[in-house]
């Protein structure tokens, strides 16, 4: 009995297998059911009706503003502590940064129902009673405590990565602090920035989850758009979905995601 | 060589030796498999919170099917059977092998919405029975997706046949007629008949569960549905994030004079309870494109005067207190009024009420149904065996909703006096003043709607408050708002293209000034953004002050000292 002999070739046939049968053929269906009718002939009018109707399109808008807040809270929130947890010479920083990535070991549905509980309390105190119907202060809150972690740990890594003689020579250069910010920390965290960035903004878009408990389904995004669609019409909830689907590869080839740069530092896509 | 050989083989032994045994098993048990696919939380579980029948003192116990086979269990066995422990999917499984001689497994899974299991079924998933609710049970037989029930089925003079003979009249006359819904043709031109392709479950209404503390029932009765618009309670009330129940609520709250007139004509005698249902019924299931733009204003007023459109957080934020009105099943209710109670130190007490607006509601079912291709007999054996009154009791108990089942000898009657029965006398002490118990009176439901007025009301006593709007009245629901109460029916083609649009309009949000101005803001920043990065160092302004004692120089100087 001989022991089969794998080839490069035969070790990559599972993960084809795998991007056959759960990537691309999905990808078709949904292509196909998008550009169909009910009675399954080649039809362009959920083309037309998605983007005839007002509300799909203010729908996305929301979608991508949200995202954007989110995003943006995220980064300005994580910057600093990836920053400084990555160049402070403590002994027990991995204790910090474990702090920031704990909350993802738990249960995600469980702690949206934390936090809207903790709001449900805090409206309940006397000047907070605006808290109740603000609902997308709340899902903008509960995105950014969600995806946090997702935009602290690649500006951690990429940041850990940059050579302490770099800061070094810049000073020796005659650059000030700001100098060396914007000359060196900034751009060689660029790519961290723009994983970080990527990691937050997109799922955010999607997250139902979270616009329906804390926005008390008020507040609509595009996800929930796709997932109410595909109770009774299959068709339209495609279409939704391919659109989304050019949204989001827009916005990663916007943001260089598809760029194969060396200087990327594995922290891109 | 050799090595690489005998290890080749131990694998291939180790991978083939255990299935020779099951191939042997396989052959002498004929095990069949029972796939049952039914709502989340909608059966006895057993365990804590389970029905058991010791606590029910009956006087005669010969109708508790579990009693006879309790002995049984204990002859095959050889130990006694744990009354709490079993589910009621267990005892089939005993019931079955002992009734047909043959062992059987239920595969139990379940759904969250009428619309995930439509779904499930015509993406081709195999099952034996399903339970959905009305409409989706006319949609599914009109697609000729179901099976019929066989003739025998209905044969009451089959002992085993414990559907057909313990069927409430109410609901068995609802089912007759298709609960006074059109009733269609299929592809043959043959009626679509809910009996023939249906067996009912659980039944009830919808209606607002509220807080009495906070909210009058003179509100609610000078309101009704307009309470979902009126800005008294407004930010303290729910609606149901589904279309289907959303757009109802919406219906009663744009025809509520409508309705109230028809019922005021129903109540002077001009109208027959056949055209007030019928009336009804014609109302609340409107969606013509009229009726569509009609109601579209009062959807977006409900929005805005609404706290959340909720599945499932309705409950507790009523009993947190976060919201003084939920619309509710009935079932759901019932469980919501429990919550409220269910404090036994008495802190965070609520007391719950329930109120069904006076215009007119929802009257539903959940019945079983066997999708195409099903195993008829053992499907239908589980149905049976659901409807033993003993079981409707238990999975009752357990999930709150009520059952279809009355019972041959209305056994579902002192089930009902279990619970709610009130004997002020036997309660309280003497001298002590109590209030008098009312006759609760559920004649309609053991003899059906039509019964002889001549013939003795079947009643229980019951406290004044219970009957009004509490647990009894959302369980058991008085004939008068039956009959004020109209079935849904399934959305066409066109219809429901309609009304999807429709909801997607109400859930979007029209685009605001903030939005627009945050929008704006991010391209400016991505802009400048770019700018910096690819411009930065010929930007002068950027660059600042250097260090002291240090001088910028031009990369040109560096170049020509470097020449």
């Amino acid at each position: 009995m001989k022991f089969p002999h794998f080839t490069r070739k035969t070790l990559c046939i599972p993960y084809a297998v795998f991007l056959l049968f759960f990537v691309i053929i999905p990808m078709l269906v949904i292509l196909f059911y998008a550009f169909t009718d009910r009675n399954m002939n080649i039809s362009l009018s959920n083309f037309v009706r998605f983007f005839s109707d007002p509300t799909k399109l203010s729908t996305i808008v929301y979608s991508i503003v949200i995202a954007l807040i989110t995003t943006v809270i995220c980064l300005l929130i994580a910057y600093p502590v990836a920053y400084i947890l990555a160049r402070s010479k403590m002994k027990k920083k991995f204790v910090i940064l474990m702090l920031f990535v704990l909350p993802m070991w738990i249960n995600f549905v469980l702690r949206v129902n934390a936090i809207r509980e903790l709001f449900n309390l805090l409206a309940s105190l006397e000047g907070m009673e605006w808290l109740s119907a603000s609902n997308y202060f709340k899902t903008v809150f509960g995105m950014v405590y969600d995806f946090l972690p997702f935009m602290i740990l690649p500006l951690y890594t990429t940041m850990l990565k940059i050579d302490h003689s770099l800061y070094e020579a810049s000073a020796d250069l005659g650059a000030n602090g700001v100098t060396t910010f914007t000359r060196v920390t900034l751009p060689l965290s660029m790519p961290g920035i723009m994983s970080g960035v990527t990691m937050v903004f997109l799922p955010s878009m999607t997250n139902y989850v979270v616009s329906d408990m804390l926005g008390n389904a008020k507040v609509t995004i595009i996800g929930k758009f796709i997932y109410e669609y595909f109770g009774t019409d299959w068709h339209m909830g495609s279409m939704v979905a391919l659109v989304l689907l050019i949204v989001v590869f827009l916005s990663t080839w916007l943001s260089g995601g598809f760029s194969s740069e060396e200087n990327v530092r594995g922290a891109n896509l | 060589m050799r090595f690489r050989k005998i290890l080749g083989l131990a694998i291939a032994g180790a991978i083939l030796l255990p299935t020779l045994p099951s191939l042997g098993g396989c052959a002498a048990s004929e095990e069949i498999v029972l796939r049952v696919y039914n709502w989340e939380e909608y059966i006895d579980e057993g365990g804590e919170g389970a029905f058991i029948y010791d606590e029910l003192h009956l006087e005669d116990e010969s109708y508790i099917v579990n009693d006879d086979f309790t002995d049984w269990y204990e002859e095959t066995m050889g130990e006694k059977l744990d009354v709490e422990g079993p589910t009621v999917l267990d005892d089939f499984c005993l019931w079955y092998e002992k009734e047909y001689g043959q062992p059987i497994r239920v595969e139990y899974s379940t759904f969250g919405t009428n619309e995930d299991m439509y779904n499930e079924i015509v993406l081709g998933n195999e099952y034996d029975l399903l339970c959905p609710s009305d409409y989706m049970i006319m949609k599914l037989a009109a697609e000729g997706r179901l099976e019929k029930y066989d003739e025998s089925f209905f044969n009451e003079a089959d002992p085993n046949n414990y559907y057909v003979r313990n069927v409430s009249p109410f609901i068995r006359e609802k089912f007759e007629n298709n609960a006074g819904l059109e009733i269609r043709t299929d592809d043959e031109g043959e009626p679509i008949l809910w009996r023939d392709y249906a067996a009912g479950y659980m039944w009830g209404t919808t209606g607002f569960v509220y807080n009495p503390e906070h909210v009058t029932s003179e509100d609610l009765e000078r309101l009704g549905w307009e309470i979902y618009t009126d800005s008294l309670y407004s930010g303290k009330i729910t609606a149901k994030d589904n279309v289907r129940d959303t757009y109802f609520a919406a219906l009663g709250v744009t025809y509520q004079n409508e309705l109230l007139s028809l019922k005021h004509r129903f109540e002077q005698g001009s109208l027959s309870q056949a055209d007030y249902v019928y009336e009804v019924t014609r109302i609340f299931n409107a969606t013509d494109e009229e009726t569509v733009s009609e109601v579209e204003p009062v959807l977006m007023a409900i929005k805005n005067n609404i706290y959340s459109f909720e599945t499932d957080t309705g409950k507790s934020d009523m009993v947190k207190g976060n919201v003084y009105l939920n619309y509710a099943w009935s079932g759901d209710a019932v469980y919501a009024l429990d919550l409220g109670e269910d404090s036994e130190d008495g802190e965070g007490y609520v007391e719950l009420n329930y109120y069904v607006p006076e215009a007119g509601s929802n009257l539903w079912f959940d019945g079983w149904v066997m999708p195409k291709g099903a195993n008829k007999q053992a499907a239908q054996a589980f149905v049976n065996f659901m409807s033993m009154p003993y079981n409707a009791m238990r999975n009752s108990y357990y999930i709150g909703y009520t059952s279809v089942i009355s019972g041959e000898n209305c056994e579902m009657l002192d089930y009902a006096d279990y619970l709610y029965g009130y004997y002020p006398e036997e309660e309280f002490e003497e001298g002590e003043e109590y209030e008098e118990a009312v006759d609760y009176d559920l004649t309609y439901f053991f003899l059906g709607e039509n019964y002889d007025e001549s013939e003795e009301p079947i009643t229980i006593p019951a406290d004044p408050v219970q009957a009004t709007c509490r647990q009894l009245y959302a369980q058991f629901p008085p004939r008068e708002v039956i009959a004020r109460s109209a079935v849904m029916d399934y959305y066409d083609v066109e219809a429901n293209e309609r009304i999807n649009e429709l909801w997607s309009r109400v859930k979007a949000e029209s685009l605001d000034a903030w939005a627009i101005i945050v929008l704006c803001v991010t391209a400016v920043a991505i802009v400048f953004g770019v700018v910096f990065i690819k411009f930065g160092d010929k930007i002068d302004l950027l660059h600042p002050k250097p260090k002291k004692g240090y001088r910028l120089v031009k990369q040109e100087e560096v170049n020509d000292k470097g020449a």
